[in-house]
């Protein structure tokens, strides 16, 4: 095959960078990464073939500087430009320069990312098209005494979204109506400083759903087609931990419905290439709408090992103008795929961000086990952008298979320097409910309640050895740094238990 | 060399010798032969009656965070020395509280005013870090007495917040 493209350009760091280099340089692409002052060292600018300094640390100054991310492609000659997932993914103001400055946006066209980022305007589409809907409203609510209405008129408990929204960013639950004016506030500063746009709307809330999703391909010429879903209802703060594929939960009839309903909402705002249809799922498998994600999702790693196909190779075959080259007949689903998403954070203590320096790293590897990732030992996490260092990815031929590798495949992974959900997500594979399939977006609530880290568990001795030779090493050394000595608290800070388990939704 | 560890609430004494990953530990008069190797900084592979074991250890505010096969031990090391000064010389619980940052960010909300009295549990201050707001809340019943910082103000990691008497 020829390449679809001379060069591309990445406006985006980190493993998605780093996921879309390689799939370019399999394609005999070459890329283009962009860079901010804080990630000179990052492994995307190490990997990619040219790469461009965008500006200051703070995302605002460049990774979100549309005007930097086109001149850095003017002044490399590139043909297209891949988005990644999170900042300008979703901005049809970016995708709209891309166009106007003739270059391919890899991605739909500005028209469907501006139909579908109006959150109220797709519930309208779902609707048309025949999609159900979670109740709520279809405008933004104006102010305090508007949403107090809405809330009392859909009734409590309900949820706070971001209009722009997506990531989990200015979603707040609201079970009763005191919490209301606190929950907007927060959900629209959120809003504001995530997305630029601080409205907000309301749905009534499902209680205890399942998050399921439908991956869509669609070529500019007119095909459309769904390749399975993935339930990600492990999640905290709304933002997933852990994704597979297929749903524990999902039918072979259900699967159908669901994917001809993505379709219908992706053909109906003339969508083109990778987009995913997010569902909430009651436990009677009713299936909402909830919206539609106008870019590769973190997780479609999942839907490419269950269905064989590169999604990012296919996201650039189809901006290249190429047919899907397959049909919905084609798409069947092998085996059983999991993701679980390493972070910099502390899960023992609200998941706060842990940036710093990765002191030390071993990745896992074996038999059919994936690292996306976007580090390497000696780099350093910057405390700028998103916690999402790595995805250990792996498939089985069925789910008990796949849970036993990833389990394997946590405990490989070594990390030092920054705390990662790592012994968490070991918690979660290992957990009755979760190996028995029974998923919902609470299970992470109901865990953490009742779960804290050791105070004497089997390898306590270990650790102790561990802890003690760590210092007694660093105390040989010439002129220590400042040690693990003295300071008031035996047990982890006093900040750790000043915060709140979980905040968002008390 | 004599450390005090102090771990899940308890005081262990261990004592570290040997060199060049052979190591004599001894852990509450038990005396263990370890051969223990830092494989990557943080990153120590460690051999116990014949086991092998892996374990973490990221440095953080001053307490080891140890990860061994998915559980993980938060855990304080001083030199025996150091340990019996500070707590003989240690004063008695001042009953207050100190906000400290415990990241850089910035300060997007100040939920109490000097002077106002707090129970625990109240929201103090709202810390954005990493694109999420972090809410932090009084754990001692008190006044406040101090707040250090004003709404929008970049802090840095130790810098302190709130003051409560």
């Amino acid at each position: 095959m020829s390449a679809p493209f001379g060069k591309v350009l990445i406006a985006n760091r980190g493993e998605i960078a780093v996921r879309v280099i390689r799939a370019c340089r399999e394609l005999s692409v070459k890329t283009v990464a962009v860079f901010s002052e804080a990630d000179r060292e990052s492994l995307h600018v190490l990997l990619a073939d040219d790469a461009v300094p965008i500006g200051p640390p703070p995302a605002a100054e460049s990774y979100l500087v549309i005007d930097r991310l086109i001149a850095a492609a003017r002044a490399t000659g590139v043909q297209a430009v891949h988005p990644g997932y999170g900042f300008l993914a979703e901005n049809a103001a970016f995708a709209q320069a891309c166009v106007d400055a003739g270059l391919i946006f890899i991605g739909p066209p500005p028209g469907a990312i501006r139909a579908m980022g109006d959150k109220m305007a797709a519930r309208r589409v779902a609707i048309e098209m025949g999609v159900p809907v979670v109740p709520g409203t279809e405008q933004p609510v104006a102010d305090d005494a508007e949403a107090a209405r809405v809330a009392g008129r859909v009734g409590y408990p309900v949820m706070l979204k971001a209009a722009m929204g997506g990531g989990g960013k200015g979603m707040r639950l609201v079970r009763t109506a005191g919490e209301l004016t606190g929950a907007l506030r927060a959900a629209r500063s959120e809003a504001g400083a995530a997305f630029g746009d601080a409205a907000v709307y309301i749905e009534r809330y499902v209680e205890d759903p399942r998050h399921i999703e439908i991956q869509v391909l669609a070529d500019v010429h007119g095909a459309v087609v769904s390749l399975g879903e993935r339930e990600c209802s492990i999640q905290r703060r709304h933002q997933k931990l852990v994704e597979e594929s297929p749903s524990p939960f999902v039918t072979p009839e259900m699967r159908r419905r669901m994917g001809e309903a993505a379709c219908r909402v992706a053909a109906a705002v003339g969508y083109v290439n990778a987009g995913t249809v997010e569902f909430l799922v009651d436990r009677d498998r009713n299936f909402y709408f909830l919206e539609m994600n106008t870019r590769l999702q973190v997780e479609h790693p999942v839907t490419e090992l269950v269905t064989g196909r590169d999604l990012v190779r296919d996201q650039l075959r189809i901006a290249a103008g190429e047919k899907l080259g397959f049909g919905q007949d084609d798409v069947a689903l092998h085996g059983w795929a999991i993701e679980c998403r390493v972070n910099a954070e502390d899960p023992f203590a609200s998941f706060i961000p842990s940036p710093g320096k990765v002191t030390g790293l071993r990745a896992p590897g074996g038999p059919w086990v994936r690292d996306d990732t976007g580090v390497y030992a000696g780099c350093t996490i910057p405390r700028f952008y998103d916690t999402l260092m790595a995805k250990v990815i792996v498939w089985g031929p069925d789910r008990d298979a796949a849970i036993a590798r990833m389990a394997r495949a946590l405990g490989e992974y070594a990390i030092a320097g920054v705390q990662t959900t790592i012994p968490i997500l070991q918690r979660i594979v290992a957990h009755p409910d979760f190996v028995a399939g029974r998923l919902s977006t609470g299970f992470m609530e109901r865990l953490l309640a009742a779960d804290r880290p050791e105070a004497s568990g089997r390898h306590r001795t270990i650790a102790l050895i561990a802890a003690a030779l760590t210092a007694y090493e660093r105390a040989g050394r010439p002129a220590p740094a400042e040690g693990a000595s003295g300071g008031p608290a035996p047990t982890p800070g006093a900040w750790r238990q000043a915060l709140r388990p979980d905040w968002r939704s008390r | 060399m004599k450390f005090a560890v102090q771990a899940g609430g308890e005081t262990i004494p261990v004592e570290v010798a040997g060199a060049r990953g052979r190591f004599t530990v001894t852990i509450d008069e038990e005396r263990l032969a370890v051969d223990a190797r830092e494989t990557g900084e943080g990153i120590w592979s460690i051999l116990l009656a014949g086991a092998s074991h892996v374990a973490d250890v990221t440095e953080q505010d001053g307490v080891y965070v140890v990860d061994v096969a998915g559980e993980r031990y938060a855990i304080r090391v001083e030199e025996e020395s150091r340990y019996i000064i500070r707590t003989r010389g240690a004063q008695g619980d001042v009953g207050g509280q100190v906000l400290k940052a415990p990241m850089p960010g910035k300060v997007t909300l100040i939920e109490v005013a000097v002077g106002q009295t707090v129970a625990p549990g109240d929201g103090l201050i709202v810390l954005e870090a990493m694109k999420m707001e972090n809410e932090f809340k009084a754990q001692v019943a008190g006044t406040v007495k101090e707040i250090r910082v004003t709404a929008g103000q970049a802090v840095n990691p130790g810098d302190v917040l709130v003051v409560i008497e």
